[in-house]
């Protein structure tokens, strides 16, 4: 549920997992999608039929296996459909509905929150799953300090304390909050890990490991005989730079109103591929079953659609998530270089400068074909909450939005204001100093991002900012971003509707908070008030009072410009019309590599 | 045992019968495309045939290719060469100015290539049209048009065409890369309304091939997806 840097780029021991024999009969507690049920939002769907491999690309190889260390789309889309949690997204619907949770009840007063789990579920390995593997995922795991996880951000409090887990029985889980906190469900959608496998890695409950190994656990040189999991799916074979295997989960709960365990397909195999392009390749040529489309390929698809069965769906649709450029604010500040760029790029008026000098309109026109939106901010534009409407999902106005449209005029004035003009008659603007300002635009091998990248690189250099841009592979600029060693870069993040899914993101000490880690220490005004702002959207069930806080919220992040935000293409995607369910894809779920698909209902109509 | 061997009956039985299913088409379509004299005609059974084709060795395919007797052997041989010989990884990885010299040079698969590899720079058909007014070589132009193409059929959100505007432009379109967009619009229009049989779409060929070659080739598209279901 929290964001997550989104998609794009090691021998590893590949072996044959643990897989258990599976249930002998469908388990009494059994999760039962209502697939084709009359006056549910799954009556669309169809019954499918089991076997056979779903193939689809992706353009970056994993970074580990570990779901609550994953900070990137490029790990987490493994990881989130090995694990489910006690409750999860409908991915239909949008709502938080149970999951390995057979049902919750809370209280009135909103302050506790009792789970009901199934019974008689098991791990992949066969080992079942009980309260004290959801208590070992929340309290020494999400909750443990020692552990860099990414859903940490997401649990604490307006007041600053965390919501207290205790177990009632095996199959009990009582939640109590010190206040009122709204997402509280969506916070507690993590997805569980087994205690008989990892309460081994850490630190506070085997001493005997030095601090902090859970965060080396679970990585591509564990061996795949290693991983265990509950959802619908289990990493059974990696090949570097080649693929990854996912084999269905002997022991995954979900099943169809038939009684038929899913998922459908015996496997998914993951293509990992250079680039979109690659992709695309292959998906004409019948390699892979469906695609996440960009809008510069719907000519390319569209006139063959009849002769090879596939369907291209093109809809108006917003997407989910966001694209951004993230000057980094603490750039030199580990190794105490790059002071006076530092100081530039943490100076709000320069990062208007650069705000002013991006062509939002050719970005839709020119890389998007026109399907797309302009972003001003770090909510996905269809939520709810998004600042450009003027009520609770009320229609986008964009009546009082912050927004700074292309004007080369603004950018120069302010740039000049600021003593960032040409001092040498280089025919580039230096720092105050008169040193030289280059500027380092990186992004990864994403056709998209690498178009906004060339336009933004013009547009700079329009201005007279020297700024020299290069891809680099996915996974090293996460370690650039999150290592706080970046200059400038372009990339993305998933979204939802629900803003305080991205609390690890722009409050100050938000473990994706990149464009300036260092505002944990040393929050400002704005830092702080984005802060309160969190919580006090949290701290109440009145979703208009809600919509006000996080439109405020908004707001400040628009002024601050940590990440100065893109544009969004609408949901686009394309799939061979013999893949049953395909139709179902939906913008909730990242449209990676797999066009957000619901993996587990899919199958193969020739079969 | 008794159970693998039932297996076993199982699986030969099925392959029994889809090899007669193979064969039977097989032969139908061999003997179009050994014996048609049209040839748009020749070529649709042809491209009905490739991927039989690509069960041949790759020097059957190159001889095919080469000299074969008729216009469709010839074509499903290059076509199923094509795919065997992964010519289209190998062409990917080539960089536009060296595709770009391929295509001057007539290689169609190249020009292919090199529009696909350019085609971020038109999010309009208006820019593959004016690109196509400096276009001198043939086979980039008919790679080109199939791009256009790509914006003319129904369903594109920019530049979709009527079947008759298409009609009109395959047959009097200025340049050929024009032509080839409507044709190209025109098969994928009729795969899916299906408005003639085999019969009626070889009467169709048979009028227009020798004044409307761009149309014929519309028809040929249609008709290798007839020979094809």
């Amino acid at each position: 549920m929290k964001n997550v840097l989104i998609l794009a780029g090691l021998l590893v021991a590949c072996s044959l997992t643990a897989l258990g024999q599976g249930y002998a009969t469908m388990p009494a507690d059994a999760l039962v999608f209502p697939v084709g049920v009359a006056g549910t939002v799954y009556e669309d769907m169809e019954l499918g039929v089991r076997g056979g491999t779903l193939n689809y690309a992706n353009i970056t190889d994993p970074k580990a296996w570990n779901n609550h260390t994953a900070k990137e789309t490029s790990t987490t889309h493994y990881t989130g459909r090995m694990h489910r949690g006690m409750l999860n997204l409908d991915h239909i619907s949008g709502a938080i509905v149970p999951d390995f949770a057979k049902s919750y009840d809370i209280s009135d007063d909103g302050l506790v929150v009792t789970f009901y789990l199934r019974q008689g579920i098991k791990w992949s390995d066969g080992v079942e799953i009980t309260a004290d593997d959801v208590l070992f995922t929340y309290n020494d795991v999400i909750l443990n300090e020692d552990v860099d996880c990414n859903a940490r951000a997401g649990q604490r409090l307006p007041d600053g304390t965390y919501p207290l887990m205790e177990k009632v029985d095996d199959y009990t889980v009582k939640v109590t909050l010190s206040t009122i906190y709204r997402p509280i469900l969506n916070s507690l959608s993590f997805n569980l890990m087994p205690k008989h496998k990892l309460a081994q890695s850490v630190h506070k409950l085997n001493p005997s490991v030095p601090a902090g190994t859970f965060n080396q656990t679970w990585t591509l040189d564990t061996p795949l005989s290693e991983l265990v999991g509950n959802g619908p799916w289990i990493v059974t074979d990696y090949q570097v730079n080649t693929g990854v295997t996912m084999t269905r989960n002997p022991y995954y709960y979900g099943y169809d109103p038939a009684g038929t365990q899913l998922p459908y397909y015996d496997k998914i195999y993951v293509h990992i591929v250079a680039n979109q392009d690659v992709s695309l390749l292959k998906y004409r040529n019948g390699e892979i079953d469906v695609f996440a489309l960009r809008p510069t390929d719907i000519p390319i698809l569209l006139p063959d659609s009849g002769r090879k069965d596939y369907t291209v769906a093109i809809t108006d649709k917003a997407g989910y998530g966001t694209t951004w450029i993230c000057p980094n604010q603490d750039i030199g500040l580990a190794d105490g270089t790059n002071a006076e760029k530092r100081e530039l790029y943490r100076n709000v008026k320069f990062r208007q400068a650069l705000a002013y000098l991006l062509d939002k309109d050719t970005m839709i026109e020119n890389v998007l074909n026109g399907l797309g939106t302009a972003q001003w901010t770090g909510l996905s534009v269809p939520s709810p909450f998004y600042a450009g409407r003027d009520i609770y999902g009320g229609p986008i106005t964009d009546n009082d939005s912050v927004i700074y449209e292309y004007d080369l005029a603004k950018a120069t004035a302010l740039l000049d204001e600021i003593g960032v003009v040409d001092k040498d008659g280089d025919g580039w603007r230096d720092l105050p100093s008169g040193a030289p300002l280059v500027m380092e635009l990186n992004t990864n091998d994403n056709t998209v991002r690498v178009a906004y990248s060339l336009i933004i690189q013009d547009d700079f250099r329009a201005a007279k900012l020297n700024c020299n841009f290069q891809v680099i592979d996915f996974n090293t600029l996460v370690n650039q971003l999150l290592g706080g060693t970046g200059d400038i870069i372009l990339l993305g993040l998933t979204g939802g509707d629900e803003p305080n899914s991205g609390k690890n993101v722009q409050t100050s000490c938000g473990n994706l908070h990149a464009f300036r880690f260092s505002a944990c220490d040393d929050p400002d005004e704005v830092d702080l008030r984005i802060d309160e702002l969190m919580d006090l959207g949290a701290n109440t069930f009145d979703l208009d009072a809600a919509f006000a806080y996080y439109k405020e919220y908004q707001r400040l992040l628009a002024q601050q410009l940590g990440y100065i935000y893109l544009c969004q293409q609408t949901f686009q995607y394309t799939y061979y019309n013999y893949v049953g369910n395909a139709n179902m894809a939906s913008p909730i779920s990242t449209p990676a590599g797999d066009n957000g698909l619901l993996s587990e209902l899919c199958f193969d109509k020739r079969l | 045992m008794k159970r693998n061997g039932l297996r076993a009956l199982g699986l030969a039985a099925c392959t029994v019968t889809l090899v007669s299913l193979i064969g039977f088409a097989a032969v139908d379509l061999n003997s179009i495309v050994a014996n048609e004299l049209i040839e748009e005609i020749s070529k649709a059974a042809g491209l009905a045939l490739v991927d039989s084709y690509t069960l041949k060795t790759v020097e059957e395919l190159e001889t095919l290719a080469a000299s074969g007797r008729t216009p469709g052997i010839r074509l499903a041989a290059d076509r199923a060469l094509y795919i065997v010989t992964g010519e289209e990884m190998a062409l990917f990885a080539k960089t536009n100015d060296e595709l770009l010299a391929l295509a001057n040079a007539g290689d169609h698969d190249a020009a292919d290539m090199y529009m696909f590899k350019i085609r971020t720079r038109f999010v309009k058909p208006t820019q593959v049209e004016e690109f196509l007014l400096t276009v001198t070589s043939d086979a980039v132009a008919r790679a080109a048009g199939k791009l256009l193409g790509g914006f003319y059929v129904p369903g594109s959100p920019i530049g979709a065409k009527t079947e008759a505007e298409l009609i009109a432009l395959a047959k009097n379109g200025e340049s050929l890369g024009l032509r080839v967009a409507a044709a190209t619009a025109l098969t994928a229009i009729w795969i899916e309304s299906k408005p003639l049989t085999i019969d009626q779409t070889r009467s169709a060929i048979l009028g227009v091939t020798l004044q409307y070659p761009e149309l014929a080739y519309a028809y040929q598209g249609y008709l290798a997806y007839l020979f094809s279901i």
